[in-house]
């Protein structure tokens, strides 16, 4: 930011003479080289200084990138107009309600007939604790938050091939492979094996770690017990009176475990992404997108299709189409271009900027990533077998079951995620499917999970992001040779054109991706407004 | 700034990228949600039909027609760009923009193994797609040319 005091203003006029006589791109460089155009961070909240008098920029695309960066630049006093492609702001932050008609690639069109305040969120669904940007935009927007349940160890780990099919709580899994570790590597310290790297003072230390960690009995072994059935639960829990005697649990073999395959999910919740706590919108995700367009109201242009993308030494030009109103090419100009179309749309949209920038969009491919959302009679998940929100993961095609994290206990009917397919090829078989075979599939393999399916489901609804018209992906599906080459490539300027999204982050489909995506974005943009506006 | 209309250029900037994308490919990076316990069965048959049905038919459609939102997937139904057998084949060995790589030496991974097809699978369904859906083509792709197209790819 400009500093007002000292000997600023003649800094400013020193720099504005050199705008005048070398240009705004000379200009820039000057105040980057004498600090006043540092690099942009997440700041809560964001303020950027007042934009130059009459600055415009347009903003391609109202999802949560365009959104962002719409309202900050509106704030700071740019005159901002955003083209959406849907009759509705948000983008990919999108929440589909009882009432809700979508129509897919392929022209099929689902009703969601969900019953009254149940939703499924075909998008982004959950918060991570440090995702500052997302937390802060819903905070002062005044979209309520409530903890989305990530680990649930009542909810099941479950693979066809293994305990006969049989679902196994995350609970009892986590338990035994700690505690049959815990007590190999109790096994190998006392019997010396570990001296060369662990010294005798601290060996007695490890020992006792490991009983805690492992939850083994006094000789170091983990057994049916009471250590534990603490850890894993119990056949018979305990109780009062004289039905009070616990009955311990037998723990499952080290063999049979490993051979489950199981243990491989044990890590989601110890993921910086998956840590708890987690957050959800009250009422959906798409609340986000919702709030962010009462506040910016009639800046969005909605049915807006863009066609092409045009700029010059003076401002960028955006041709679109009223796909509501079918009619014909209109523009509309800016000094300046925000463009957070998917790369995997804007690939195919006529726009005028050099080769480093268009080699980079047309290097991502996109995730085909889908999900289905079922509702059913009554929420016997929490009624049969007390799962309270959390994920069951298993290794059938659907890959997980998402239980809701809010309105628990009630007596009506429930929806759940009844597949979250992220592996390429599931989610191509089940992206290739009506909408329809989407979710009698889901429902066939979620009743091999939970039997109650079969009796209990009533509709649903399925959206394979390959599929749908305004995203036509799920996300930039990066990689590491991929990002060497054309990363910094993307988010460079062109002109006076920047992109923004998920696809320009190091924060793949998460939408803190889009938010500092954007934010860097539009800092830049400040600063080469105010140093083209102090050179005009 | 390039003052060059974008599109002219598309299909060469298009191919160049993926070419030299696809001599650095590595596996892509292990992202927290990924694999855990799924079990992935990669398509096994070779039939033309059948692999048309699984793996592009999410895009190209029932009918090959293809579908226009924001953008568009092109039809590969009555498509004169099938004329060439060798440009389908390296469209599917190396992806195109949001269209993934199929070839084993360019799919990337994500969430599980990545979507590989053989080269016979690949040729299998050249032939299906270009004798079906309103083409005509005579000339038929084999395995071993598929092969030969990937070998050229540095």
């Amino acid at each position: 930011m400009m500093d007002e005091s000292g000997t600023s203003i003649s800094r400013r006029r020193l720099l504005s003479m050199i705008g005048r006589a070398a240009g705004s791109t000379a200009m820039y460089q000057a105040m980057h080289s004498l600090g006043f155009a540092a690099e942009s961070s997440f700041r809560d909240p964001v303020q950027l200084s007042a934009a130059p008098k009459g600055a415009s920029v347009l903003v391609l695309g109202a999802g949560i990138a365009g959104l962002v960066a719409a309202y900050e630049l509106r704030n700071a006093g740019y005159r901002v107009q955003v083209l959406e492609y849907n009759a509705r702001a948000g983008g990919r932050n999108w929440t589909l309600r009882g009432g809700d008609r979508y129509t897919e690639l392929g022209g099929e069109t689902q009703e969601c007939r969900f019953d009254p305040g149940l939703y499924i969120n075909p998008g982004p669904w959950r918060l991570p604790y440090h995702h500052r940007g997302m937390l802060s935009y819903c905070k002062r927007l005044g979209v309520a938050l409530e903890p989305f349940m990530q680990i649930n160890y009542n909810a099941y780990l479950h693979s066809h091939k293994a305990f006969g099919g049989k679902p196994q709580r995350l609970r009892t899994v986590k338990a035994d492979y700690q505690g049959h570790v815990a007590e190999l590597l109790s096994k190998a310290t006392r019997s010396q094996a570990l001296d060369a790297d662990v010294t005798a003072e601290d060996r007695e230390i490890l020992l006792d770690s490991l009983r805690m960690w492992g939850a083994l009995d006094q000789n170091y072994r983990f057994a049916k017990g009471s250590d534990s059935s603490e850890r894993r639960g119990f056949d018979r829990d305990p109780g009062g009176g004289l039905s009070a005697r616990p009955a311990f649990s037998e723990p499952v073999s080290l063999s049979d475990l490993l051979h489950s395959g199981l243990w491989a999910a044990l890590q989601f919740g110890d993921a910086y992404d998956f840590q708890t706590t987690m957050f959800q919108p009250v009422g959906g995700m798409g609340q986000v997108g919702q709030a962010f367009a009462r506040e910016l109201g009639p800046l969005i242009r909605f049915n807006a299709k863009i066609v092409e993308i045009r700029q010059d030494d003076k401002g960028v030009v955006a041709a679109f189409e009223d796909v509501a109103a079918g009619s014909s090419r209109q523009t509309l100009r800016a000094d300046w271009c925000v463009c957070t179309i998917p790369l995997s749309i804007l690939g195919q949209i006529p726009m005028n900027v050099g080769a480093p920038m268009a080699q980079a969009i047309a290097a991502v491919p996109y995730c085909t990533g889908l999900k289905v959302g079922l509702q059913f009679k009554r929420r016997f998940w929490e009624e049969d077998e007390q799962i309270y929100g959390g994920v069951t993961y298993t290794d059938l095609p659907i890959g997980q079951i998402s239980y809701p994290s809010s309105r628990y206990f009630d007596s009506g009917k429930g929806v759940l995620l009844g597949a979250y397919i992220w592996d390429m090829i599931n989610s191509m078989d089940f992206s290739s499917m009506s909408p329809a075979d989407r979710v009698s599939k889901a429902v066939e393999y979620g009743s091999q999970i939970h039997p109650q399916y079969r009796q209990e489901f009533e509709h649903g609804v399925a959206v394979a992001w390959h599929r749908a018209p305004f995203a036509m992906g799920c996300f930039g599906l990066w990689t590491d040779a991929t990002r060497a080459q054309h990363y910094d490539n993307l988010c460079a300027f062109d002109g006076r054109i920047v992109l923004a999204g998920e696809h320009a982050s190091y924060l793949p489909a998460w939408q803190e991706g889009a938010v500092t995506s954007a934010l860097d974005a539009i800092g830049r943009l400040h600063q080469r407004a105010l140093a083209a506006g102090a050179a005009a | 700034m390039n003052e060059q209309p974008r599109h002219a250029n598309l299909l060469c900037i298009a191919f160049g990228a993926c070419l030299l994308m696809s001599a650095m490919l590595i596996e892509a990076p292990a992202l927290a949600n990924t694999a855990g316990i799924l079990d992935t069965t990669p398509l096994a048959t070779v039939d033309g039909r059948q692999i048309y049905e699984h793996v592009c038919r999410g895009c190209h459609m029932p009918d090959a027609g293809g579908a226009v939102g924001a953008g568009r997937y092109p039809a590969l139904a009555k498509d004169p760009t099938l004329v060439s057998r060798q440009f389908m084949a390296l469209t599917i060995l190396m992806g195109r923009r949001n269209m993934p790589a199929f070839g084993a030496r360019h799919a990337i991974a994500f969430g599980g193994p990545p979507a590989v097809l053989s080269e016979a699978q690949i040729a299998s369904v050249i032939n299906y797609v270009r004798s079906h859906f309103g083409n005509h083509y005579k000339d038929q792709i084999t395995a071993a040319e598929v092969g030969a197209l990937d070998r050229s790819i540095p």
